[in-house]
């Protein structure tokens, strides 16, 4: 059948690129990390007995049937850390991958419509991604009062410029289309044109980004909360690796370092590998 | 020539807004003026003086500035005055001290990791979509999730302390002499340069294997394919070679992304470098070591865009 409204044209597009999707093994492989960590973290938030700021006399003892995962040097569970831990730097993570996609996705398309703020746009997001990050942010976020909502601004801040600068060239492509020039100079608004025809064709696009971002975000903010910005007494992934590259080494709580970061990786994979997978899809330059 | 030049005067336009940005920051910081006060309780009075009279920190800003922007101007290397922390030594100073170490690492990772992946892109290609290719690749993407920081201490835990093959932490000690000194440097420095390596050599395997991938969509490979050139000709001369155009612009623009890794590093490993002296700086509110770090670096890596402009320029006759 062929296709004729816009929506079966919509829809017979994403489903031969979901085929695709699916039919690799990268992304299933993530999917099943991310859905394993998922479900790990649900359960253990109604399983665990300990409350991750509770000291007990056991410091510093290895993996045991009490402590699946051991205890930190104030006796504290690390299990029950590595779940409640979760949400904060997750939280920030995807709230940062949304903003800077949102972001992204308005520069990116806005700097491939209109000529005239190529320039601007592109040089300014050239800029931000050339600078050494992680230093920008940990003196921002050393010197103001950081919370969480404040990084995840940062955070934003600093990844719009990636999800722009791959949405542009889609973006200059579609509206060189000849059907979008003719629908200019029958009347149609430019901004109507924008939002009815040039945006819902890089939503794709958008989204594997938002997936690749949510990873780069992870990572980003669990180095900054284990550089102590924040607050490192609040738990979470990377303050946990705070604590446990101060005092860890000495304790020799190999499973205080191990534990977290295989976590924080597996997390940042699974979205790494997904997100991976659907910019080669969706990105028909790509394509192997 | 005038795009250039459009864009050098841009990368100037940007540098001096960061050099403002620079001295705003600290002083907008909420408990700044409690902060330098305070520290100048631990400091004996000449020095608090010297440091007042340095910095005009009793004075109103638009005379800070000044003399902010006298330091930066007038000076060859720049002056940014005392740091707080390592009393009387000058910021410049302690900054110019600890460079060649952090370059040590940057200049030779990048450079193995570079190499690296250019032979792993030549393998790959060879056999497309073959198991060494895919391997290479999802490693790569694997890496990419994967925390530098975390890697550093696992690896620390591994070499250092479970097998005790290489020291803990430090650069170098400093009480051997001559060839030993040597041996000694590279030993400590073996374990953050891997960890830079590897780091890098991920993104740049994916980098170079994107460019490769838009290569291999050109017309003058499918014609080259319709002369009855094999895979792997056409791979080696045509499909590496010009991939590596638009990837080599790019090494001086990852520059940043490699100063990064290296603060991340150089905190794990102790490795005094300039990450590590930044670092510290952070967790002293140690505002002059912030402030001249932050300017060297940014400076640093803005040069290094514009070699990068100059470089792409040269090589590729199509952007004129």
């Amino acid at each position: 059948m062929i296709p004729r409204t816009r929506t079966q044209r919509l829809l017979s597009r994403s489903r031969s690129s979901l085929a695709l999707l699916f039919r690799k093994k990268a992304p299933k492989a993530g999917l099943a990390i991310l859905v394993g960590i998922m479900l790990f973290l649900i359960i253990g938030s109604f399983v665990n007995p300990y409350s991750p700021y509770k000291d007990s006399k056991l410091l510093n003892s290895p993996p045991s049937p009490t402590h699946i995962f051991g205890t930190d040097f104030l006796g504290r569970d690390i299990y029950s850390q590595i779940v409640n831990g979760a949400y904060p730097s997750l939280l920030v993570a995807v709230i940062a991958a949304l903003g800077s996609v949102v972001l992204g996705v308005l520069a990116g398309v806005f700097s491939g419509y209109y000529s005239r703020l190529r320039g601007l746009v592109g040089g300014t997001g050239d800029l931000i991604m050339v600078f050494p990050l992680l230093p920008l942010l940990l003196l921002i976020g050393s010197l103001f009062v950081a919370t969480n909502l404040f990084i995840a601004t940062l955070l934003i801040f600093v990844l719009w410029p990636l999800v722009a600068r791959a949405i542009r060239p889609q973006a200059l492509a579609i509206s060189k289309m000849p059907f979008v020039q003719a629908a200019k100079t029958s009347g149609v608004k430019d901004r109507e044109i924008v939002m009815t025809i040039v945006i819902p064709q890089v939503l794709s696009i958008a989204i594997a980004y938002f997936i690749l971002n949510v990873s780069l975000a992870l990572v980003l903010t669990t180095a900054l909360e284990f550089l102590g910005v924040g607050n490192p007494d609040l738990v979470s992934w990377g303050s946990i690796l705070y604590w446990a590259e101060q005092f860890g080494f000495l304790a020799g709580a190999w499973w205080w370092i191990v534990f977290p970061g295989t976590f924080i990786t597996l997390t940042g994979m699974g979205f790494a590998l997904i997100g991976f997978s659907l910019e080669e899809v969706f990105n028909p330059r790509l394509r192997v | 020539m005038g795009y250039l030049r459009n864009r050098i005067i841009t990368y100037a336009i940007i540098w001096f807004i960061a050099l403002n940005f620079d001295f705003i920051l600290p002083r907008i910081a909420p408990g700044n003026a409690a902060e330098i006060l305070a520290n100048g309780g631990r400091l004996p009075a000449l020095q608090v003086q010297q440091l007042e009279q340095r910095f005009g920190l009793l004075q109103p800003v638009t005379v800070q500035y000044l003399l902010f922007l006298k330091g930066v101007f007038l000076n060859f290397p720049p002056d940014f005055g005392f740091s707080y922390q390592y009393f009387p030594a000058s910021v410049s100073q302690l900054f110019f001290q600890r460079l060649p170490d952090t370059a040590f690492l940057i200049v030779i990772g990048l450079a193995l990791a570079m190499t690296l992946s250019y032979l792993a892109a030549s393998i790959s290609s060879l056999r497309r979509g073959g198991k060494f290719e895919m391997g290479t690749l999802y490693t790569s993407v694997a890496l990419q999730g994967t925390p530098v920081y975390w890697f550093s201490m696992v690896l620390l835990w591994i070499f250092a302390v479970s097998l005790k093959l290489l020291p803990i932490s430090g650069q170098v000690d400093a009480s051997l002499e001559g060839f030993n000194y040597m041996l000694s440097f590279l030993e400590h420095s073996i374990l953050p340069m891997s960890v830079m390596t590897i780091a890098t050599f991920g993104q740049w395997y994916l980098l170079l294997r994107g460019s490769s991938q838009q290569i291999l969509q050109s017309d003058y490979i499918l014609a080259a394919k319709s002369r009855g050139l094999s895979e792997e000709t056409i791979a080696r001369r045509y499909v590496l070679r010009n991939s590596l155009l638009p990837v080599i612009s790019l090494a001086s623009l990852f520059l940043g992304n490699m100063i990064s890794i290296a603060v991340l590093v150089e905190t794990v490993f102790g490795y005094s470098g300039v990450g590590d002296l930044f670092v510290d700086g952070v967790i002293n509110r140690d505002y002059p070591v912030l402030e001249g770090s932050f300017f060297y670096v940014t400076t640093i890596v803005i040069i290094g865009a514009v070699i990068g402009e100059i470089v792409l320029q040269r090589l590729d006759p199509r952007i004129k």
